[in-house]
């Protein structure tokens, strides 16, 4: 038995409870108008927050040329979704570019 | 279980099922570099099964592999978690009917694709009949397909090319979640300053990064929101929509 893993793991496990459901157990029943709306807002904003460094960050840098394959995925991506509205094409698209880069390094 | 209710759970889970492709790369992905980061297999798996949060997962690897004290694990996975006492903040008035324990279970299970899922229906139909059911019903799939690729990741490790870059599809899965929601002014700018304010704050410790792009975009949404309203009482046609 590895007791620093079983911490680990019961920590993480309780960071994942604390997040999700303590504030569906406890606080208040209704929220002001202001964090009612910071509320709507919330999700996109965190969308956004996650997905950008995962597209131009490489290797540490900031990388917003044509070059960097996760941007021209990315912007193609978002054109297709755009036109048909598919998250499955949306998917399809994104990798087939990133692909592509990858055979264009290669050969 | 009435058959409204079982009806409802299976909508949620056919609800699901376009992000499922997302969720099959993000779960293959996770897993391997859980075991490709030092995990031995056992505990990669129970990770997995009982943490079910991606992000932390692959937030607390590099940690682990340092050897990091386990509070110190425990907090990165917390902070890369904060964006769900948003979300389990805006679930609650739906939730508010439920006993104590279902509560618990609506949100241990909470993704960040059933959220989204589930929010686009309230808001369009307000407090329809079973919705926990509905949001069990999509928050299932999620786990099933979520578990099953994060464990084939890990037992398939050595097999599986990093090269395939099969994370970005996670990525490209969260920008079709997030595109339909930036068709408005307010959020429209909120994304668009959340977005280069997390990638200028990256280096931040324990992803706080994230905190701060979203807490920015936020408020850069509140703004917007507050403009449109103004312009709205001036002239009442303008719905304060982009497209």
């Amino acid at each position: 038995m590895n007791l620093h893993l079983l911490l680990v793991t019961a920590c993480m496990v309780l960071a994942t409870f604390l997040t999700r459901a303590a504030m569906l157990l406890v606080g208040r029943s209704k929220p002001s108008p202001r964090v009612e709306a910071a509320l709507r807002f919330a999700p996109v904003c965190a969308l956004a927050a996650l997905i950008a460094p995962a597209i131009v960050v490489r290797s540490g840098t900031v990388d917003l040329s044509l070059g960097n394959p996760y941007l021209v995925a990315a912007v193609a991506a978002t054109a297709f979704f755009l036109w048909k509205r598919s998250m499955v094409g949306c998917i399809v698209v994104g990798m087939l570019v990133v692909t592509a880069f990858r055979f264009g390094a290669h050969g | 279980m009435s058959t409204a209710w079982r009806a409802e759970l299976l909508r949620g889970a056919r609800a699901a099922a376009p992000a499922a492709p997302g969720i099959v790369a993000w779960g293959l992905v996770t897993g391997v570099a859980m075991v490709k980061s030092g995990l031995a297999v056992e505990w990669a798996i129970v990770i997995t099964v009982l943490v079910y949060a991606g992000s932390a997962q692959l937030a607390s690897l590099p940690l682990i592999a340092a050897g990091q004290p386990f509070w110190m694990v425990g907090l990165a996975a917390f902070v890369t978690n904060l964006r769900f006492v948003i979300y389990s903040a805006s679930l609650r008035r739906w939730f508010e009917a439920y006993s104590r324990w279902r509560r618990a279970v609506l949100g241990y299970f909470t993704g960040d694709f059933t959220f989204a899922m589930f929010m686009e229906r309230v808001t369009r139909e307000g407090e329809f009949a079973h919705r926990d059911a509905w949001f069990l019903g999509a928050c299932g799939l999620n786990w099933l397909v979520w578990q099953v690729s994060s464990i084939v990741g890990i037992v398939a490790a050595t097999a599986v090319p990093s090269e395939w870059g099969l994370q970005f599809a996670g990525t490209l899965a969260l920008l079709a979640l997030a595109i339909p929601a930036c068709l408005q002014w307010p959020t429209l700018a909120g994304a668009a300053v959340a977005a280069p304010v997390a990638v200028l704050a990256r280096n931040l410790p324990l992803g706080l990064g994230l905190i701060v792009g979203m807490v920015a975009g936020i408020v850069a949404a509140i703004l917007v929101d507050t403009l449109v309203a103004r312009r709205q009482a001036e002239q009442p046609d303008e719905r304060g929509r982009a497209a």
